[in-house]
């Protein structure tokens, strides 16, 4: 079934996601049948000594052994990723941490947000940068922090702020943070293991010692093919996933906030004005971040572009959309006059 | 054997698609209320404001009794009201009369100058915006769940689980809108 509002919007790109996610332990597996091709092919791994089909069928049977072996060396790195990530994080963007006392309005928008969800507030970070940008890091209760550059804060209105703030807050609910970061993990793997088969290639490409197996060459084209498909699909996959929780984020805050149009308006002033820098996993946490080239950029982008996010939130949220944003004062403003009380 | 197996096997698929179905339906049904009780919410503030501005708006307009008594028992109609369809009238009604009283205070400089009015009129106008913004994601919600029920296969049992119907809209008056259909607003110079 299509979605047809915000809610079901939401469920059908969780559905994505679990999908997504579910690949990626059968790229890995797929890519360990790879490199066993090719490692028999170059005559390291015994083959049948018959046809092509049994030396193809002899390497499916040692998966048995080697899926394991390949679980633990994952569940070691994972340990170590995962823990690590935080404190990466936490180096690379020079964030400072606000309080309530130097920022109330800001930090009241987070706490009526949390407080609505039954969430303990994260820390509230302020990175004095004009990009227009946000995000949220975090594995668990205690840890989660969202961020915000100094030019969000001044550029956007009360009501928009509180609509990128539920985006990021619901990353935070829907443990974004985690599923990025095991989804980074396991492209690092695969990406580490495609590297370590060309790098392979590379050196016994001289060494002629295939003495034994007549299938070497369509053995270690196949293998290559493995490779290199499990290689890309791991990479597309990843941001694939991105983009559906970009999707879920903005409906979220749509959720929490009542508001489409602070929601589209907020894109509008972001759009063309997020470039912030950041490593690979960091950027993907982002409000917003497109790619600075161009060509196959659809596939290879954290996020959606803005315009289809705006259109979703269209379809699904019954929002309004503004049109691009030029820097005028007033933008938006037509629809959220909630500037003249002050929310105390 | 194999005839018992296929058996089997769509029996459980129909049973989770029933489930799934009837799960989703419980889930929508469940926001819609909740999003009515963000509307709630909104209400009973504007409520809470009236009686404060009638006494305002008396120190000032002494000739609008009528006006006044109209706003008065709005309310008291929108306190009392229980059921959706009763509040979506009250309040509608109470619009009206709210609408009307901003008309005739237009006649009265000192009102409008009082501080106490601009204060009370710029916090019922916030408030009129967020019962739009709740009204809109309500009547949102509620589209959701009845395209949802209405679906294929959903509609088949929807309607042995309590959802026999649609939810109703959150209309701004059907009232207004007949008279507006009947006599379209003119401009008179």
């Amino acid at each position: 079934m299509g979605a047809v509002g915000l809610q079901t919007h939401i469920w059908a790109n969780n559905t994505r996601s679990v999908i997504l996610l579910v690949t990626f332990p059968i790229l890995l597996i797929g890519i360990i049948y790879g490199i066993q091709l090719i490692l028999m092919g170059l005559g390291v791994l015994p083959g049948s000594g018959k046809a092509l089909g049994d030396d193809m069928a002899l390497a499916a049977s040692w998966l048995g052994a080697t899926i394991p072996l390949a679980l633990v060396v994952a569940a070691v790195w994972f340990a170590i990723a995962y823990f690590g990530s935080q404190t990466m994080v936490d180096m690379l963007t020079g964030a400072r941490k606000v309080e309530r006392r130097t920022e109330p309005e800001l930090y009241n928008l987070l706490e009526n947000l949390s407080i609505s969800r039954g969430l303990r507030t994260p820390t509230l970070r302020v990175i004095d940068n004009d990009s227009l940008n946000a995000f949220a890091t975090g594995l668990h209760e205690g840890q989660y922090s969202i961020t915000v550059t100094r030019g969000l804060v001044q550029s956007l209105t009360r009501d928009e702020l509180e609509a990128v703030l539920a985006h990021e807050l619901t990353h935070v609910i829907n443990k974004d943070v985690r599923t990025m970061v095991i989804a980074s993990i396991f492209a690092g793997i695969i990406s580490v293991l495609a590297e370590l088969v060309f790098r392979a290639l590379l050196y016994s490409g001289g060494g002629r010692r295939r003495e034994d197996n007549k299938n070497a060459m369509p053995l270690i084209l196949i293998g290559i093919a493995f490779a290199v498909v499990g290689f890309v699909l791991a990479i597309v996959i990843r941001m694939m996933l991105s983009r559906t929780r970009e999707y879920v984020a903005d409906a979220g805050a749509v959720e929490l906030t009542k508001n489409p149009d602070a929601m589209i308006s907020a894109l509008r002033k972001v759009e063309g004005r997020s470039s912030l820098k950041g490593p690979d996993e960091l950027q993907q946490l982002f409000l917003d971040n497109q790619p600075d080239g161009v060509g196959l950029e659809g596939m290879f982008a954290s996020h959606p572009p803005i315009q289809k996010r705006i259109d979703a939130l269209i379809r699904f949220g019954g929002g309004r959309d503004p049109g691009p944003w030029t820097g005028e004062e007033a933008f938006g403003s037509s629809f959220s006059a909630s500037t003249s009380v002050p929310i105390t | 054997m194999i005839t018992w197996i296929i058996i089997g096997v769509v029996v459980l698929v129909l049973l989770f698609v029933v489930v799934g179905g009837y799960n989703k339906l419980v889930a929508l049904d469940q926001r819609a209320d909740q999003s009515f009780a963000d509307i709630d919410v909104q209400l009973k503030q504007r409520q809470d404001l009236i009686p404060n501005l009638v006494e305002t708006v008396k120190g000032y307009a002494t000739h609008e009794r009528g006006t006044l008594d109209a706003v008065t028992q709005a309310r008291a109609a929108a306190a009392g009201a229980t059921s959706v369809n009763d509040k979506v009238q009250a309040e509608n009604m109470l619009t009206g009369a709210l609408g009307r009283l901003f008309a005739v205070s237009e006649a009265y400089p000192d009102l409008k100058a009082n501080t106490n009015f601009q204060q009370l009129s710029a916090e019922l106008s916030d408030i009129e915006n967020k019962l739009a913004a709740a009204r809109r994601f309500f009547n949102n919600a509620v589209g959701e769940f009845n395209a949802v029920r209405r679906q294929f296969p959903t509609v088949l049992f929807a309607g042995l689980f309590g959802f026999a119907s649609d939810k109703p809209f959150f209309d701004v008056g059907e009232g207004d809108r007949a008279a507006m259909n009947a006599a379209p607003p003119q401009v008179k110079f």
